[in-house]
């Protein structure tokens, strides 16, 4: 019998469709991955498979029966995790038990067996919420297994978790795994989907296509292309009309690379070589890959007709200042609060025209670092150079040259689209006759056109993003700040954002972005990795991979530096 | 029966953690029923009075002796050439005697003289204390003068349950319902819309747990906790104030328990509507002093509430609970006396836990 | 760049306060605050807060029976401060009644009462108050002597025996009938006490909330972090918001005078004008209040709790519904502080009393001073809170 079913499950909140008619089947013992973007529809699936909210039409069913009635063998990971911050691990763990009616020797069994193992067993008069985001994930585990489950339902389990701990969860998970237990996950990571023994592609509100990772992949029936030239932004432009007859279906710009989709490895590699020779372009590399799950994501959603708009953006004003200038520098910056110190003796810098990535997990001190920089927050050591200035960073001059998109959005709910960007060009003081012309275009790029007077509090989070996005930039700053741009989008809207922060940087701004996701740090010029507030490595994407030899991605870069760093910390102590 | 210990468990483990909820919880009551115990009252102890004496006669200073050796008024001082008028209008007075031209030559002559008291209406219920008050001056003073004459009949006033006249001893009992009313309330809904409104809830929903348990284990807690506020409240009102109770106890103790169980299930059930802390803690400001207070009868008498209001009095729970705290702590009159008050309580009690039950007892998300 | 002045720049300014607007115009909440609330409040206190003692429930347990006696029981069953319940065999029947809470009032006639009249002696008639509410009771005790005083006055011009029997010679015969003048409310309303206290109330208290909220708001939803990274400055920024909230409370003043007049009918009889410019100021002073409440707190919530505390203790310590001279002697001096207390009075002064500002004077300049010290005291911990 199948672990869990779902036939033709449909969720609508009043006119909004969250769910369309889903099916599903997972058989037990296996990790299941439901993927997409927010807005998709995960958590509604999730909700309706625990049996905490009634699906408006359709069956699930729970080893063959109803998820309500089905509660006692399922365990439900909501986002945020769902623990209380103000008990101790041992007080969480305690309660869910006995919420569960878990007798209390069982409980004190299991307790002591899954805390261990998950590395808590020092933590168990610690405040839930003063552990760090990978312990939380851990409790919020145990706290669901200490009932003895046999399905596990985790939405987003791992979202802003740094990679050491995201790697250790699913080492846990295939355990868990083995030991008989069917686990579904929700993830918009797609590479994360790439751990999964199946997983479904969904995308409002419906499975798109489901099978292993391997089979939709291989479903593409192409091969990837990675390209490496000096002039990349030319190549992409000389590749892209190319796609359009079938032998070059994908073009896209990741960072330091092109990469190039491909029906067949021979004649692709043949065909580029000839474009680049055509347009007198220098290849330095060109090899052939297997393509990513995002690939077939994109390639799904293009099939669907989903294409995100890309009109050009207006620029008004010429650059003032050279590309390659210092635009933004930390040297030796240093943030401690009463209790611990978030940011330790930082020193980095941008140049105008670079796109330079802070990539660390939640709680590694990137926002606090970005206020530093921003002169929001004032450090308590080093200093800070900001457009040029070094004492004034907090003057109206200055900050009418900076872009500021903030992770939790920096728009007015209560205001329409329109309301909000006039807002935004006000305050900057946009000049009336340029208003028009840039409001067109962020109706444009966030495909909301003929819809300005649409109320922002009710627009699904991707769009949100995308309007904030063109109000950061509405004033043509030299200077960028983009905290968490993409965190939730999907993947052809992420590829729109990553053109325009090129275009941006191409024409000479200065942009800063911070994300927990690696792949999408690809996209860069340069990185720093940020953990628990020190910059442990600095570095363009190509130089971090030949740092380690043997490394397949970024991630296991990053979790190679970290685990040396806390060997050597333990080293010294030990030698202490 | 285990789960509500485990619920009520959490909770109060989880308020005593936020030092903010506690003080909450403990101190902010104490100091209210301090202050308004203390500010509330409507018993006028200093009256300003100023004296137009027109005639200057030996009987007219001995008049204005009587005023101004009372307790209640002070004379004060104000110039011949301005109007009395105008010292009501600059508030320095609450009154202004008048002393006609001929008063001691005409008294002499056994008539019966008009002496007129201005008195500031603009507080309609000073105004009238000032007129008793003073009317009391001028019979003592005429019974001095002389003896009051044959054949008239003397008041002898007994003041009964109160006899010092004490205000605390009204309000207090009635400021400390009002207290009660509130701040368990108040714990309650915000931890009911802080669950429902973080999702923390979401794991009792996959937990299975009965609504009765999850509704009881937290109403519980609360409980506990407005017994403390209720014992400590007590304390002060008998250190401070001197209010302690009179007669046999046990009815004013069941009363409360019930009562502190009607006022916890309206917190949550407040809570469990509305998911907003903020909103929830309105609308409970909302019901508890506007109702409680207003309505109640805790300061201001309730029939003197108009009819229709009247009819929405007897649906407020504190407008009961009120009743059998001035019995408990005035009167002593016991279980005989407030019966009917405890079964009310019990009542809307009821109704509120219903209605918080019918809310939650899908156990599931409620869209 | 468009018109600055000292660095404020005209078109950020507009745009911060057209946006300040558009968000209070779309907060359903706001809306009640401002025109249901305050209408609701008044008319609910005004209407449901009454001290007035009226109908006191008196039995009478008349041990003498006689025309006397009938005489003196039948004046104080007329009177409209008495609701005659009904007579009671024995004065310990009486007592169980009272006990029981069926009455508030007993008055005992001793069996020897026309006996002594008639020998020119001077029968006490006990009465018996139920002193629970010491302000019933005083009220009820007065009304209870001047029945009394009226029988014993009537007696005597009716002819009692003027020579007592004892040989007292008196000094003189006549009595002073004092003649109580009730100025400014003759028809001694309560009402009109209470909803001037609500006025002040709802402009301070309700502007408090309500700033603290719209304070907060900001911060909350995270957008607070936007504005400080764009170029406005935190006068702009200020002024963006107290003005428009300035604005929008400044309708209440207007709907709550209605409301005072149309449904209470209380009198004008001084300036008008002198009360709304006070009420401005009031208007200020909540916004102080609220700003630096909200200065001092994190989230909407704690702002709410804060309020909870502060709120009730500045109604009972303004004399808005008791008087301030009801107040303990020790507790008096720290009404000044409370900007209602001044509020109240001059409203309760220019309206009730037709006052002005000669006698106002140093209610109206303790008021400004305190908008002062308050709106100098929240601008700064704002800007505090910002940098």
């Amino acid at each position: 019998m199948a672990a869990i079913t779902a036939t033709a499950l449909e969720k609508s909140f009043g006119t909004i469709a969250a769910v369309r008619r889903i099916d599903l089947s997972i058989e037990p013992g296996e990790i299941f991955g439901l993927i997409g973007p927010d807005g998709a529809g995960k958590t509604s699936t999730f909700q309706m498979l625990a049996g905490v909210m009634e699906p408006t039409s359709g069956e699930a069913a729970i080893f063959g029966r109803a998820p309500r009635d089905a509660r006692a063998v399922t365990g439900y990971l909501t986002q945020a995790f769902s623990l209380y911050p103000d008990l101790t691990v041992d007080e969480n763990i305690s309660y869910t038990a006995a919420l569960r009616r878990v007798p209390p020797a069982t409980t004190a069994d299991r307790a002591s067996r899954y805390l261990s193992r998950f590395g808590l067993a020092s933590f168990t008069s610690r405040l839930a919420g003063q552990l760090s985001g990978g312990m939380k994930q851990k409790l919020a585990l145990a706290c669901a297994l200490v009932a003895g489950p046999r399905v596990l339902l985790l939405d987003e389990p791992t979202t802003g978790v740094d990679p050491v701990s995201r790697r250790e969860f699913w080492s846990v998970l295939a355990e868990l795994v083995a030991d008989g237990l069917t686990i579904v996950v929700a993830t918009p990571d797609l590479a994360e989907a790439e751990r999964c023994h199946r997983i479904a592609l969904m995308h409002l509100g419906e499975i798109k296509e489901t099978g292993t990772p391997s089979e939709i992949r291989a479903g593409l029936g192409a091969r990837r292309l990675e390209l490496r030239t000096p002039n990349l932004s030319e190549a992409e432009a000389r590749l892209s009309p190319v796609s359009s007859d079938g032998a070059l279906l994908d073009v896209q710009r990741v960072g330091d690379r092109i990469d190039v989709l491909v029906r067949d490895g021979r004649e692709g590699r043949r065909l580029v070589e000839s474009t680049m020779h055509a347009a007198s372009l220098p290849i330095t590399e060109l090899h052939e890959e297997e393509p990513l799950l995002e690939n077939a994501f994109v390639a799904t959603l293009r099939r669907l007709g989903h294409e995100a708009a890309e009109p050009s953006w207006p620029f008004q004003h010429a650059r003032p200042t050279p590309a390659g200038d210092v635009a933004l520098a930390a040297h030796a910056l240093t943030k401690r609060f009463e209790s611990f110190t978030a940011v330790r003796d930082v020193t980095m810098s941008v140049r105008y025209g670079e796109v330079y990535g802070l990539i660390g997990a939640n709680g590694a001190g990137k926002t606090t670092l970005i206020k530093m920089l921003c002169g929001l927050v004032a450090p308590s050591e080093g200093r800070v150079e900001l457009a040029g200035s070094h004492e004034g960073i907090r003057s109206s001059a200055v900050r009418q040259r900076i872009g500021y998109m903030s992770q939790r959005f920096s728009l007015y709910d209560e205001l329409t689209v329109a309301e909000n960007l006039d807002f935004f060009a006000g305050v900057y003081g946009v000049p009336a006759e340029e208003r028009p012309p840039k409001r067109r275009w962020v109706l444009e790029f966030a495909g909301l056109e003929g819809r300005s007077d649409q109320l922002t509090g009710s627009l699904p989070g991707g769009w949100k993003q995308r309007v904030a996005f063109g109000a950061a930039i509405v004033h043509e700053p030299s200077v960028l700040f983009l905290d968490e741009p993409t965190s939730g989008v999907d993947p052809l809207a992420r590829r729109s954002f990553w053109h325009l922060i090129n275009r941006l940087a191409d024409a000479g701004t200065a942009i800063l972005v911070t994300t927990h996701y690696l792949e999408e740090a690809e996209q860069c010029h340069r990185l720093g990795f940020l953990v628990a507030g020190d910059l442990v490595v600095e570095d363009t994407p190509t130089g971090m991979r030949r740092r380690q030899p043997g490394a397949r991605s970024l991630e296991d870069v990053f979790i190679a530096v970290v685990t040396a760093r806390d060997h050597q910390a333990a080293g010294t102590e030990a030698l202490a | 029966m285990s789960r509500i210990i485990a619920q009520a468990r959490k909770e109060l483990t989880q308020l005593v953690r936020d030092r903010r909820a506690l003080v909450l919880a403990l101190a902010v009551p104490v100091a209210q029923l301090f202050i308004m115990t203390s500010g509330i009252s409507l018993s006028v102890n200093d009256l300003p009075i100023v004296v137009q004496d027109l005639d200057r006669s030996a009987a007219s200073e001995r008049l204005v002796d009587a005023f101004r050796s009372s307790i209640t008024f002070h004379v004060v001082s104000w110039p011949d050439a301005r109007q009395p008028e105008e010292a009501l209008m600059a508030g320095a007075a609450r009154a202004a005697l008048v002393i006609p031209e001929h008063l001691g030559r005409d008294l002499a002559r056994g008539r019966a003289t008009p002496v007129q008291l201005l008195v500031d209406g603009s507080d309609a219920n000073t105004a009238q204390l000032v007129s008793g008050y003073a009317q009391q001056v001028t019979r003592a003073y005429d019974s001095a003068e002389h003896g009051g004459g044959a054949g008239q009949v003397l008041a002898a006033v007994r003041l009964w349950f109160n006899p010092g006249r004490s205000s605390t001893r009204f309000y207090g009992p009635g400021i400390f319902v009002l207290v009660l009313s509130i701040f368990p309330a108040l714990l309650a809904s915000l931890a009911m819309s802080r669950e429902t409104g973080q999702k923390t809830i979401l794991q009792v929903y996959v937990s299975n747990i009965s609504a009765h348990e999850f509704l009881l284990g937290k109403i519980a807690a609360f409980v506990v906790v407005a017994i403390a506020e209720g014992l400590l409240l007590a304390v002060v009102l008998r250190a401070d104030f001197g209010v302690s109770l009179a007669g046999e106890p046990t009815a004013f103790l069941a009363g409360t328990a019930l009562y502190l169980f009607c006022v916890v299930t309206f917190g949550t059930l407040i809570g469990a509507a509305i998911p907003e802390q903020a909103a929830a803690m309105q609308v409970v400001a909302l019901f508890g002093y506007l109702l409680v207070f207003l309505l109640g009868g805790l300061i201001f008498p309730i029939e003197n509430i108009p009819i229709p209001l009247r009819w929405v009095s007897n649906a407020v729970w504190g407008r009961y609970y009120i009743e059998i705290v001035r019995d408990a702590f005035l009167r002593g009159g016991g279980w005989a006396a407030v019966w009917p008050q405890i079964a009310a309580i019990a009542g809307i009690g009821g109704v509120f836990y219903t209605l918080a039950w019918s809310r939650l007892r899908r156990m599931q998300l409620a869209v | 760049m468009a018109a600055t002045f000292r660095g404020v720049s005209f078109d950020r300014l507009r745009a911060l306060a057209r946006k300040e607007f558009i968000q209070i115009r779309r907060d359903p909440r706001l809306a009640m605050t401002i025109l249901v609330q305050p209408i609701v409040a008044s008319l609910l206190i005004g209407f449901a807060l009454n001290a007035t003692v009226s109908q006191v429930r008196l039995g009478v347990a008349d041990g003498s029976r006689t025309a006397e006696s009938r005489d003196l029981v039948s004046a104080l069953g007329e009177s409209e401060s008495f609701h005659l319940v009904g007579g009671y065999a024995s004065s310990a029947l009486l007592g169980t009644a009272l006990g029981r809470g069926d009455l508030d009032a007993g008055v005992l006639i001793p069996v020897d009462f026309a006996r002594d009249l008639e020998r020119g002696r001077r029968p006490t008639v006990q009465v018996i108050l139920n002193a629970t509410n010491a302000n019933t009771a005083a009220i009820a005790q007065g009304y209870a002597e001047t029945i009394l005083e009226d029988y014993n006055r009537r007696r005597r011009l009716d002819g009692a025996p003027a020579a007592p029997a004892s040989g007292f010679a008196p000094a003189h015969s006549g009595s002073v009938q004092l003649q109580p003048a009730f100025l400014y409310n003759p028809g001694l309303v309560t009402s009109w006490f209470i909803v001037t206290g609500v006025f002040g109330l709802l402009m301070v208290l309700d502007t408090s909330i309500v700033a603290s909220a719209t304070m907060l708001r900001e911060r909350e939803t995270g957008t607070l972090e936007q504005l400080l990274m764009s170029p406005a400055g935190t006068t702009e920024i200020v002024l963006a918001k107290f003005a428009p909230l300035f604005a929008l409370m400044c309708v209440m003043i207007v709907t709550v005078t209605a409301v005072l007049r149309l449904a209470f009918h209380v009198p004008f009889q001084g300036s008008l004008g002198l009360v709304w410019a006070s009420a401005a100021l009031c208007i200020l002073c909540g916004i102080g209040i609220g700003t630096v409440i909200a200065t001092f707190s994190r989230t909407a919530q704690q702002a709410l709790l804060t309020a909870f505390f502060v709120n009730p203790s500045l109604v009972t310590l303004s004399g808005v519904l008791t008087p301030i001279e009801a107040m303990p002697r020790w507790l008096q001096p720290v009404t000044v502080i409370s900007p209602i207390t001044h509020f109240v009075t001059i409203a309760r002064t220019a309206l009730l009393k037709g006052g002005g500002l000669a006698e106002l004077w140093p209610h109206v300049a303790a008021l400004a001073v305190l908008t002062l010290v308050l709106l100098t005291l929240s601008v700064w911990r704002f800007r505090k809170q910002m940098a």
